[in-house]
């Protein structure tokens, strides 16, 4: 059972969400189960009674008929309800785990450890989180409810043919369950891997489309598009093998459950008229053994392709089960000793996980409040993971780091799909409008806010779509304003901004910045200017230092790339 | 896909894009719309289906004979037939389901060609293709919702025309009023479900586009992780997630109540179908509802066999309800494939590759004779009467402010769109005879330029035959890549694995040029757009020391690069003096 170990924390979920909700849910299913069944079986039984009963008109009149119609007609619309209530409680039970388990992934992921590892991730593992998330649904609707309710009526089925007579029910019983559970467990067993192939194949499929889509320019040039039309024909092509195997195992399944459901039928018929011969019970009752016979399989059935699905349950739990056991440890931050210290770094080496060389070596320096400093060097020198160990997202492997608390502006503008207004409360959740508007003054957005039909309550689309670079800038800007930490951090904060629009935002910055530390890291020449002092990174490694007025300081300008 | 039911709510009508395409000639993208399931397989699941009536004739003649007191041995040749008819309809049921959904397998993948073979097909000109994220989810998540709705719908559906009528027919052969029963209540089953469904389609197919959202929430939030650390709130974030989820957890919810009910219903007159039956027949026997029986009485044998086709009856329209929110998924996913699949402006030639030119490369001119060109829908010419003359060997700048159509120049060279007018490559005229070999005598340094699911040295030979490591290696230097590549080894990068900084990828897109051996003519677009001044100037170099001895157009606004060729043409003057003339 071990391929089942990393359910554990999904299933936990369960457990700690609405369990009352979760057993009614099975409970409701097993009445819906139970009342089919019974259904025929009493249906099989009144129907042969009262034709033994019609046979004369005195055993007619005498017939009960009242109790065992009515029964019929109770089962008819309980199990309508019964329905309804299922179904209803299975969804808001499913519902309330998937948000829980949103919650908790973002939780794991937003550990520092996980959230650098998923910052390095490609969009196509990105991508894979989110299927993964949605293959989980299917295991409580397609495996546990169905599993539960068609166990318990094959239970219940034993028991009622056990008083027809005990080895009738005792038979009935290993029977179904044998059959039942076992052709879904082998056949569960023999689709994992297909499974987990097939989603594989989907997503190389995915990847190469995107490649032939994207690169296509490249590939035509290269006089290879026709070779990735093959590779995305070959992916699907091994999709296909993948879906036909499992649409075998699937099949297969479902005629296993066939032969089994016949012998049973065949079987319980055999049994009943050899017991009725013998004079052990009545026609009545062989007839309600062989009804209850033929529906009492049907509750399994659904465990076809939940079996089938399972192994895609099981690929993503195993994949999700890192991210549901993170525990945030916040990161601990050092205070430099003298207040007016903003950063104080000595000796400091740092590397990402699973990199050999360090992305920093021997970092030391010395940032007062209301300096302002600009890191420079080619890109992969090390600047954004200086910027990374001064906002605590990255441990220094040794030396010591101090700071007084940052915040970093990111070379993307990271807006959400959010309204104004709830992008902004992200840095201050108790701001109110007038701190809000005042700043987006600052920061030069408010004449465009006002605009807006809806002001602050005006929706962003995904990654703050809806606003133009500069617009989306200013208003990351507004939002570390909002902030107010005594040291800035800021990766690149024009980048892809026209020059006019630049320079308003950096003469925004510097009138902002006035009282606090400012790290800038960045290649271009006007960002640069903003500094006091100027420290040039190259292989992790500070390699040279120009304060403003010296003839370097002019010189390290004047390599930066103009506007 | 989710498993969360959608309400069984199919969409009644098909999206425009979906319907079928006017052109005669347009023959391949017919199939998307014209799919039929295989007649063979919904046969035989039909076949199975029936298999039942001869086994329900057959228990309830056992079951009347142990009425009758007959013995033991006269049920052993009925359960032997039912077992044997079990097993065959068993039987012709795998083959049923496997050949349906082999066809609708075979029709998913063709699907699916025709949309990557109309993407590929289509020039990078064209504004108005699909974006690639679209292809991509066209053809990978939504063509997967099209094999449920083509392999178990369509059958199901066919069964569900057939099956309750042939029971039908036995069951009135015996009595009317069970038929009369049936005969009620399976066209109101349609009617109520579509009656409830309706009122909960539109509200349904929203928050089901909500819960997509979740995950568009979710993966929202983890790109912007940094900045949610910076401000210290994971915490609320993750707050807020659960507070959504959980109040769209009670819209959906809301939207079930009815939407299930759609669902009930159709329980409700399958279960009340059986017990009617069952009543009708009991009572029937016991001499209170002497009628219906076409003027006898029922014998026990015939009313057994009348109560078990109740459930069969009903049954393959349970099956359709239990398939029915594949139909819209489905249909979504057809109307995705077809809009993929969507002509717009073509190639120069084909896509097929056409073989590797010999090594030895000579530079080659490009002539272009009034060149003219517009993007469809649009009035203005972005080239009108142009002519051009490079002679092989030249190194040549083309600038004009954006817009001025120099991009557009150099993908019409390469012949990435069809244009009015003359274009020779090395004077063979470029049309859709050469197009494709002429290609192969180009070598593209684009902005930015793909990186490729893969390696490095993957995406530098592409694959292309005749470049191997060694040639790999030497384009890697030329492109002054190879501190990349070391560093880089075999890790992936791309789409499976991290990102190359703007300068590393355009030294990649030089090193892809620098491996094709027998490339005559170098196109670059922006090669050194985005970068940083001492990124560019190393670039600018590199380009230089990869296209000595070919032809060289580039199309640039970077005065540094444009200083460093034989010859700069502005574009924008030209045009002018052209409108003057």
């Amino acid at each position: 059972m071990s391929r089942f170990r990393h359910l554990g924390p999904v299933l936990a979920l369960y457990r700690t969400g609405d369990r009352r909700m979760f057993m009614a849910g099975l409970v409701m299913a097993l009445t819906t189960a139970l009342a089919g069944v019974g259904l025929l079986g009493l249906s099989g039984w009144f129907i042969t009674a009262s034709s033994i009963a019609g046979a004369t008109v005195a055993t007619a009149l005498a017939f009960d008929v009242f109790m065992p119609s009515a029964g019929i007609r109770l089962l008819a619309l309980g199990r309508t309800a019964s329905r309804y209530g299922e179904r209803l409680m299975t969804h808001d039970a499913t519902l309330k785990v998937l948000a829980a388990l949103r919650e908790r992934l973002f939780r794991g992921w937003a550990a520092p450890g996980a959230a650098r590892a998923l910052a390095m991730r490609s969009s196509r593992l990105l991508f894979r989180l989110t299927v993964d998330v949605d293959a989980l649904d299917s295991l409580y609707l397609r495996v546990i409810v169905p599993a539960f309710a068609a166990t318990g009526t094959a239970l219940a089925v034993s028991v009622a043919l056990g008083f027809v007579h005990p080895l009738l029910g005792l038979g009935t019983g290993s029977l179904l369950l044998a059959a039942g559970l076992g052709i879904p467990l082998l056949a569960s067993r023999r689709a994992e891997a297909f499974a987990r192939r097939r989603a594989h194949a989907l997503e190389v499929l995915r990847s190469r489309a995107i490649d032939l889509a994207k690169g296509h320019t490249d590939l035509l040039m290269a006089n290879r598009a026709g070779a990735q039309v093959s590779a995305v024909t070959a992916a699907d092509k091994r999709l296909a093998e993948a879906d036909r195997a499992l649409n075998r195992i699937e099949t297969d399944a479902g005629f296993a459950f066939g032969v089994a459901s016949a012998g049973l039928l065949a079987g319980v018929l055999l049994v009943g008229a050899f017991l009725a011969e013998r004079g052990t019970i009545g026609a009545p009752a062989a007839a309600f053994a062989v009804l209850l016979a033929m529906a009492s399989l049907e509750p399994f059935a659904p465990l076809r392709r939940g079996a089938v699905e399972l192994g895609r349950s099981l690929l993503a739990a195993r994949r999700l089960a890192p991210g549901l056991g993170g525990q945030i440890t916040t990161p601990t931050r050092r205070d430099p000793a003298q207040a007016d210290v903003a950063i104080r770094l000595r000796d400091v080496t740092a590397a990402y996980e699973g990199r050999a060389r360090p992305a920093l070596s021997e970092i030391s320096l010395v940032v007062r409040r209301g300096e302002r400093i600009a890191v420079i060097g080619h890109s992969g020198a090390g600047k954004s993971t200086l910027l990374s160990l001064l906002a605590g997202e990255l441990p220094a492997a040794s030396g010591a780091v101090e700071t007084q608390p940052a915040t970093l502006l990111t070379q993307r503008s990271e807006l959400f799909a959010d309204t104004l207004g709830g992008n902004l409360a992200l840095a201050r959740p108790n701001a109110s409008d007038a701190d809000m508007i005042a700043a987006l003054r600052a920061a030069g957005l408010d004449d465009v806010v006002r605009r807006l039909p809806r002001q602050l309550e005006s929706r962003l689309g995904e990654s703050g779509a809806g606003l133009s670079g500069g617009q989306a800038r200013r208003l990351a800007l507004a939002r570390i304003l909002l902030r107010d930490a005594p040291v800035w951090l800021m990766d690149e904060p024009t980048e892809g901004l026209d020059g006019q629009t630049a320079r308003d935002v950096l003469a925004r910055i510097e009138a902002c910045s006035k009282s606090r530390a400012l790290v800038i890291a960045t290649h271009i020449r006007r960002e640069a200017e903003l500094a006091d002092r100027l420290i040039v990174l190259d292989g992790g490694r500070i390699v040279a230092g120009a304060v403003r007025g010296s003839a370097e300081y002019e010189e390290m300008l004047s390599r930066l790339r103009p506007d | 896909m989710t498993a969360i039911e959608p309400a069984l709510s199919g969409r009644t009508s098909a999206p425009a894009s979906f319907a079928p395409a006017e052109d005669a000639d347009d023959s391949l993208r017919v199939s998307a719309v014209s799919y039929r399931p295989s007649r063979l397989g919904v046969v035989l699941q039909t076949a199975a289906a029936l298999m039942w009536i001869p086994q329900a004739a057959l228990i309830g003649l056992a079951v009347g004979g142990i009425a009758a007191g007959e013995p033991a041995r006269a049920a052993l040749y009925p359960a032997l037939a039912v077992f044997v008819l079990g097993l065959l309809r068993a039987g012709l049921d795998r083959s049923g389901v496997r050949i349906a959904f082999d066809s609708a397998r075979e029709h998913l993948s063709r699907l699916r060609r025709e949309a990557i073979a109309a993407v590929a097909g289509r020039s990078p000109l064209d504004i108005s293709a699909p974006s690639s994220g679209h292809i991509a989810s066209a053809l990978a998540e939504q063509a997967e919702a099209v094999l449920p709705f083509l392999a178990r719908f369509q059958p199901l559906r066919a069964k569900a025309a057939v099956v309750p009528a042939v029971i039908l027919a036995c069951v009135f052969a015996f009595s009317w009023v069970p038929a009369l029963i049936f005969l009620l209540a399976a066209p109101l089953i349609p009617v109520f479900m579509a009656l409830i469904g309706w009122r909960a389609k539109e509200a349904s197919e929203r928050q089901l586009a909500e819960m997509g959202d979740m995950n568009a929430f979710l993966l929202d939030r983890l790109r912007g992780l940094a900045t949610i650390h910076t401000f210290g709130a994971v915490d609320r974030t993750a707050r807020q997630l659960r507070a959504d989820a959980d109040s769209l957890r009670l819209r959906t919810l809301a939207v079930l109540r009815i939407a299930f009910l759609s669902s009930a219903v159709l329980e409700l007159f399958a279960a009340l179908g059986v017990a009617m039956v069952a009543v009708y027949v009991g009572f029937h026997f016991l001499g209170q509802l002497d009628f219906g029986a076409w003027g006898g009485r029922l014998s026990l044998a015939e009313g057994l066999f009348i109560l078990l086709l109740a459930p069969a009856f009903f049954e393959p329209l349970r099956d359709l309800s239990t398939v029915w929110h594949d139909r819209a998924a489905g249909q979504a996913g057809l109307a995705a494939l077809a809009a993929a699949s969507g002509s717009g402006i073509p190639i120069v030639g084909r896509v097929e590759d056409a073989a590797t030119p010999e090594k030895g490369r000579r530079a080659l001119s490009v002539k272009i004779e009034d060149l003219r060109f517009r993007y469809p829908g649009q009035d203005r010419f972005v080239l009108d009467g142009f002519d051009l003359d490079i002679r092989a060997g030249e190194r040549v700048a083309l600038m004009a402010p954006s817009g001025a159509g120099k991009s557009t120049l150099v993908a019409l060279i390469a012949g990435l769109a069809a244009a009015s007018g003359s274009i020779r490559i090395g004077g063979e005229p470029l049309n859709a005879a050469t197009a494709d070999r002429l290609r192969g005598s180009m070598a593209w340094v684009g902005q930015p330029p793909h990186i490729f699911a893969g390696t490095i040295a993957g995406n530098v030979s592409l694959g292309r035959p005749g470049i191997g490591p060694a040639e790999v290696a030497r384009a890697v230097k030329a492109a002054r890549l190879d501190g990349v590549a070391s560093a880089r080894g075999p890790s992936p990068i791309g789409e499976s694995g991290v990102g190359l900084s703007g300068g590393e990828a355009l030294r990649l897109a030089l090193a892809r040029a620098a491996a094709g051996q027998g490339a005559g003519l170098i196109l670059a677009d922006e090669p050194t757009a985005h970068l940083d001044s001492e990124t560019a100037a190393e670039v600018i170099e590199a380009l230089l020391a990869v296209s000595a001895g070919r032809t060289l157009i580039v199309a640039t606004h970077d005065p540094v690069l444009a200083s460093r060729m034989d010859r700069v043409i502005d574009l924008s003057a030209r045009q002018t003096a052209e409108v003057a003339a």
